[in-house]
């Protein structure tokens, strides 16, 4: 077993665009995953009960199934529906949609969790309902589910690499190619596991400073 | 789907709970090692473990199970492709239920600690009559969501060569033509996988519950 | 099914402690000789070499030819199946005894691996959609996207024809051809560039929906067995191409070429020097 520097650097370009491409994903998909699992977290508590029903259906299909059969189903599946959507659209979709079910379960914990108290003195003092939800419910819910919120973006993040099977050109897909090619199977597979765990420990105390800078709005 | 198909996929089916209810119950020992090890006062031994947990944590599964696969036989240890998965899938749900318990044992309620102080009760008596059964009590939740996690996860161990659910799928979608049909015959196994393991969740929570403390 | 599993992890385990003992005691072909198993690896997503047919039993000519290659050495064939890209790692890590595949001869993996005597033609050709009038000849590709699968010589062979054309290919790589036989029905990508068996098989179970687009456009190469060129591996890769030369020999290889490709190749006993 040797390990060879030359072949990392000699690769740098191929790397960082597949670099990029994983970082572009993730953010993608953690900010829509995030605003669509509000969206469904939302309709969930305030929409019509068959609105309701459906959508918890698919929350729990979503979240009792692996990522990688559901990025299968859309992506060789979708065809033969007549959704033929490319790797990285695919890839996106995919990944949001399952982002969001987790996060609406977040969000709804999250909504469950604010005092009852907070929200009947706010009806005391004449809060109309927007101003509510506005005011009282969104800022207490984002601090009690920032930590989860935190949690889940990390598992996107690793999530991502399961989308090199679907040929999206993404990190894993693109340093496992150049270790094929090179006979570089060690150093491919040690510089993933670094670039990761890096992205990983990085997420996770911006995470942790994020919260202290808002833990003054901590009111629950 | 002829029944001989079908029955294949039941078959992979198995293999994925056999391998995945493995790994959590292995995941759960070496979980309870490393967050005794994190929980200690000792630095010797409070490091690795954090160590341990943030490079489980870290690094994709996908590239745990190929490190795991290509580089241990480097040292000696030529692990057959069950056997990978099965350390793979364990390293990493380990990491994960460290974390868990070790968020059980520290919301243990410090005033019973102090009032077991009090009557006189021993560290291994206050272990064993009360943070354990509490922290036990307080990660069964995060335990069943944690034996989800690992039933998806074991999607992937086909890249150490393990013949699982996702992988009989992917094989018979591509010579039957029809990824549609055995992808979500297989989301659906999953699923009801998945369910009754939350069920059976439910009724040990429940079980646990009676005689309830904190 | 679940009992097998049992046992074998804990055959697993064992073997796990004893390997590296074994290791230092004999060579390779003494150990498959005692184990009386011969472990190969192998992609089964490599029609018609490698696959799982409609029944979702493992066949193809791999499955044949070492069938015969076991009764000749007198063992029993255990295959471990990976996806491709993963296959010459686990290799080299020292997982099974050697590689089916098969892969392309190439110069640059006779410098690291050791190769047995050719089995089939692997020169590459474009596999297009039957309706697409668009790529009637190899040059057509220019422009358009191309798929072959990831550490594959046929995606190398497709990257430099590309090179030569006018206008730039994109190249997709796939974890398996199965994926990029897929997007090419699905319309994601205009053709396939794999060797003539595996697309001539792939047209032929589908003539509605691919056809092979002729002359071929890459070099003329062949598909070969694949050893590593460790010194303890080499009494057993001597027998196996012994095993291989006895089979062509008695016409057992022409068989099975027909029945699976449809054509006989004349392949060397020994793979002749490759041109890339």
């Amino acid at each position: 077993m040797s390990f060879d520097v030359s072949v990392i650097l000699g690769a740098l370009p191929a790397i960082l665009s597949g670099l990029q491409i994983t970082l572009g994903i993730w953010l993608a998909s953690t900010a829509m995953g995030a605003v669509l699992g509000f969206v469904v977290a939302a309709l969930r508590h305030f929409g019509p009960q068959p609105l309701a029903l459906a959508l918890r259906l698919a929350v729990e299909v979503l979240r009792g199934t692996p990522f990688l059969v559901q990025i299968f189903l859309l992506y060789f599946g979708g065809p033969f529906i007549g959704l033929s959507l490319d790797p990285v659209p695919a890839g996106l979709l995919g990944l949001s949609l399952y982002a969001a079910a987790y996060f609406s379960e977040i969000v709804r914990a999250g909504f469950a969790a604010v005092p009852r108290g907070h929200v009947e003195a706010a009806q005391c003092v004449g809060l109309s309902q927007a101003q509510i939800v506005r005011r009282i419910l969104v800022p207490e819910m984002t601090m009690l589910v920032l930590p989860q919120a935190v949690n889940m973006a990390v598992i996107l993040l690793k999530e991502t690499a399961v989308l090199s099977i679907i040929a999206v050109p993404e990190a894993t897909a693109t340093i496992s190619a150049i270790g094929s090619q090179q006979y570089a199977f060690v150093e491919a597979l040690f510089l993933l596991a670094v670039i990761y765990w890096g992205l990983v420990e990085a997420c996770g105390r911006a995470g942790q400073a994020l919260e202290c800078r808002l833990s003054k709005f901590r009111f629950a | 789907m002829t029944p001989r198909l079908f029955e294949l996929m039941l078959k992979a089916a198995g293999t994925t709970v056999v391998i995945s209810v493995a790994s959590i119950g292995i995941g759960l020992l070496i979980g309870i090692l490393v967050c005794a090890a994190r929980l200690s006062p000792r630095p010797w031994l409070r490091w690795p473990a954090g160590l341990f947990v943030s490079f489980f944590r870290g690094v994709p599964l996908l590239v745990q199970l190929l490190l795991i696969y290509n580089l241990l036989p480097a040292i000696g240890l030529t692990v057959p492709s069950v056997v990978a998965a099965l350390i793979g899938l364990s390293l990493c749900t380990a990491a994960y239920q460290a974390e868990n318990l070790r968020g059980g044992f520290t919301s243990v309620p410090r005033g019973l600690l102090e009032a077991a102080d009090m009557v006189g009760l021993s560290p291994w008596q206050q272990f064993r009559r009360i943070r354990a059964p509490i922290a036990l009590r307080l990660t069964v939740p995060a335990l069943v969501n944690e034996a989800i996690l690992i039933l998806k996860a074991s999607s992937l161990i086909s890249v150490v060569g393990v013949i699982e659910l996702t992988r009989t799928a992917q094989n018979l979608a591509a010579s039957t033509y029809e990824p549609l049909l055995f992808y979500a015959v297989a989301g659906g196994l999953y699923l009801a996988i998945n369910w009754l393991v939350a069920a059976g969740g439910s009724l040990a929570e429940r079980a646990l519950r009676r005689g309830r403390l904190a | 099914m679940n009992k097998r599993l049992f046992v074998q992890i804990t055959l697993g385990l064992g073997l796990m402690m004893t390997t590296p003992m074994m290791a230092q005691a004999q060579d390779a072909l003494a150990r498959v000789k005692a184990a009386g198993v011969l472990k190969v690896g192998t992609e089964t997503a490599f029609a018609p070499f490698d696959f799982i047919d409609a029944a979702g039993d493992h066949a193809g000519f791999n499955v044949d030819a070492f069938a015969e290659v076991g009764k000749e050495l007198g063992v029993t064939i255990k295959w471990v199946e990976l996806p491709w890209d993963g296959v010459l790692p686990a290799l080299e890590a020292g997982q099974f005894n050697m590689v089916a595949g098969p892969a392309t001869i190439t110069k640059a993996r006779l410098e690291r691996y050791r190769f047995l005597s050719p089995v089939a033609e692997a020169t590459v050709a474009i596999l297009r959609r039957a309706k697409d009038d668009a790529i009637k000849k190899p040059e057509d590709i220019a422009g358009k996207t191309v798929g072959a699968g990831k550490a594959t010589a046929q995606l190398a062979q497709l990257k430099t024809f590309a090179a030569t054309l006018p206008r730039p290919v994109e190249a997709r790589e796939y974890p398996a051809f199965n994926e990029a036989y897929a997007d090419l029905a699905a319309g994601r990508i205009a053709a396939v560039a794999n060797s003539l068996p595996n697309i001539a098989f792939v047209a032929s179970k589908q003539p509605g929906t691919f056809a092979v687009v002729l002359p071929p456009f890459g070099q003329k190469s062949y598909f070969g067995y694949i050893g590593t060129k460790k010194p303890d591996d080499q009494p057993l890769l001597d027998a196996v191409q012994a095993a291989l030369v006895k089979i062509k020999a008695d016409g057992r290889m022409k068989k099975m070429q027909e029945k699976w490709f449809g054509t006989a190749f004349d392949t060397p006993d020994v793979a002749p020097e490759p041109s890339f």
